[in-house]
């Protein structure tokens, strides 16, 4: 009997919704909308009125020029190789940047600081940012759009697999330390081979998004498929142009797809 | 013998950051290949009299010798070459699951060639060697290029006293070795541990839980209490009354490994 009572009183209550700062949010979301679309001159109505705008360029850009295909390829291989040395180079730059940034494995706090925030330098400023300045720096060409990649894959997988790093069991790690061995083989034997999968995974990843932005950044002169798309828009060239977002869709996915299916087999 | 393998404690201490106290006064002498054997209620304070020796936990108060050498306080060189010699085998293994049971072999040679050969698995043919004669050593040299994470409980366990062997070490620390293993396989890892001291005159020092196996398999028995030495006998001598003391309660069914041995 008076175990039913206790169950009874002790079972707790539902708490009551917060109306205030549910309808406080929602007011606070719905007016910075309108403020913003107010800013930029954002119209549903005006939208509407510039359809068929949209549709005389749509219709023009159609059919793709396809016999514009071979002179495609060799910038299309460009781009591919520009995300390729990115990639690498900016892989392996990130192994040293990632674990002085892991707090587990970091040899001293100042290290860890200072690492830490070049960390967040790089990846807050934006990839165009960098082909600008690498362009500025070596000249417009693809070896500055590779520097760029290069600089933006160490920011994803930097971050991303220092928190890995921080994730791993430091037993491992221990007794490579117990065994008398140095920090070095301690990363060596004990803390990277348990991180190892994210690494290779987070590469893929970033060699995915790598392509991509190899495109966007031949439109500030960093060489690649993004190049030839710049002059043949400027030239009004809209079936061509088809062409060359249809075979930079097509390659993205294939990559994609490889990418993905090694992923995961890996975790 | 090889005085690199005596232990000697005096008025050793450790209080953590946290205010715990793991060990507290102890005043102890281990000779040169001594089976030793460390009981203790769980919190007793066994880890870390073990870990103090290689400075895995540093001491507090007090001193630790080895071989005569006091160990260092902190991480560095002095302290890695006194690790070198002194091979530590865990509860829960602490091998590197996804690389090969030689590589993790291996990693008790890290110590003893350079940073760029171990980097570059650049192994000197000698030490390779060692390693491969530990793994024989302990009964499982055909499972050399398996994934070590691929291996039985007991199996794993071997490699870990593979990797401690493959140091050439003058003492062996082991922290529960067998507290995750099934009856069987602890009696077949406790065996190893009493050959590997009698063979090669290794200066033995084990923590364990249970009453009988340290009966068993001990010569000489210390128990903590509360992060103190409450006693320190022959396996033979000691009593029921002493575990008593030791454990702060009467021992029961939980302390013992087989049943039948429990009286
Ligand atoms: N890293 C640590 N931080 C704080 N307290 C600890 C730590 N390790 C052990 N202790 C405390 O020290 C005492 C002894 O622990 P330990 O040596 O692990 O005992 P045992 O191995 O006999 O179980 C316990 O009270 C435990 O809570
Ligand atoms: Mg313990």
């Amino acid at each position: 009997m008076s175990e039913a009572i206790d169950a009874a009183t002790t079972r707790p209550l539902r708490p009551a919704r917060n109306w205030v700062l549910i309808i406080g949010a929602l007011g606070m979301v719905s007016l910075m909308t309108w403020w913003s679309a107010r800013g930029i001159g954002f119209s549903i109505i005006e939208l509407a009125c510039n359809l068929p705008g949209g549709r005389r360029l749509l219709v023009e850009s159609w059919p793709p020029d396809w016999s514009f295909f071979p002179r495609l390829l060799g910038p299309l291989l460009e781009t591919l190789q520009i995300a390729v040395i990115g990639t690498v180079i900016g892989g392996i730059l990130a192994i040293p940047i990632a674990v002085l940034a892991a707090r587990n494995l970091t040899p001293g706090f100042l290290v860890w600081f200072v690492d830490r925030n070049f960390m967040n330098i790089l990846r807050t400023l934006p990839d165009l940012f960098w082909a600008m300045l690498f362009a500025a720096a070596v000249g417009f060409g693809p070896v500055a759009g590779a520097l760029a990649l290069t600089v933006f894959t160490i920011a994803v997988i930097s971050k991303l697999w220092s928190e890995s790093l921080e994730a791993i069991d430091m037993a491992v790690p221990e007794a490579v330390r117990a065994a008398g061995g140095s920090w070095l083989a301690m990363l060596q034997f004990g803390a990277i081979p348990q991180a190892l999968p994210h690494y290779v995974s987070y590469t893929l990843y970033a060699f995915e998004l790598n392509v991509r932005a190899s495109m966007i950044l031949g439109l500030v002169g960093a060489g690649g498929i993004g190049m030839v798309l710049e002059t043949q828009r400027s030239t009004f060239e809209y079936p061509r142009v088809t062409l060359i977002v249809l075979s930079v869709l097509v390659l993205v996915l294939i990559i994609e797809q490889i990418s993905e299916s090694i992923r995961r087999r890996l975790i | 013998m090889n005085d690199k393998a005596a232990i000697r404690f005096k008025g050793a201490g450790v209080v953590y950051p946290n205010g715990a106290v793991g060990l507290a006064g102890i005043d102890l002498e281990i000779k040169p290949g001594e089976f030793v054997v460390v009981v203790g209620s769980s919190g007793a304070g066994k880890s870390t009299l073990l870990r103090s020796v290689n400075g895995l936990t540093p001491l507090t108060d007090g001193t630790i010798t080895v071989g005569g050498q006091p160990v260092p306080k902190k991480e560095g060189r002095e302290l890695r070459r006194l690790r070198a010699g002194v091979g530590m085998i865990f509860q829960d293994f602490r091998i590197t699951r996804r690389l090969t049971v030689m590589t993790n072999v291996l990693v008790g040679r890290v110590a003893h060639v350079p940073g760029w050969r171990a980097m570059f698995n650049l192994w000197p043919a000698a030490d390779r060697e060692i390693a491969f004669k530990a793994l024989e050593r302990v009964g499982i040299a055909d499972k050399a290029w398996v994934r070590a994470g691929d291996l039985s409980g007991g199996q794993q366990q071997r490699v870990g006293i593979a990797r401690a062997l493959a140091q050439e070490p003058a003492i062996i620390l082991a922290d529960e070795p067998v507290a995750s293993l099934d009856p069987v396989t602890t009696h077949q890892i406790m065996r190893d541990l009493v050959r590997i001291n009698e063979e090669l005159g290794i200066t033995t020092v084990v923590n364990l839980h249970f009453l009988d196996l340290a009966r068993r398999y001990g010569q000489r028995i210390i128990g903590l209490r509360g992060g103190e030495l409450v006693y320190d006998g022959t396996a033979n001598s000691v009593t029921q009354e002493d575990f008593k003391n030791i454990y702060g309660r009467d021992p029961d069914a939980g302390d013992v490994l087989d049943e039948r041995e429990a009286s």
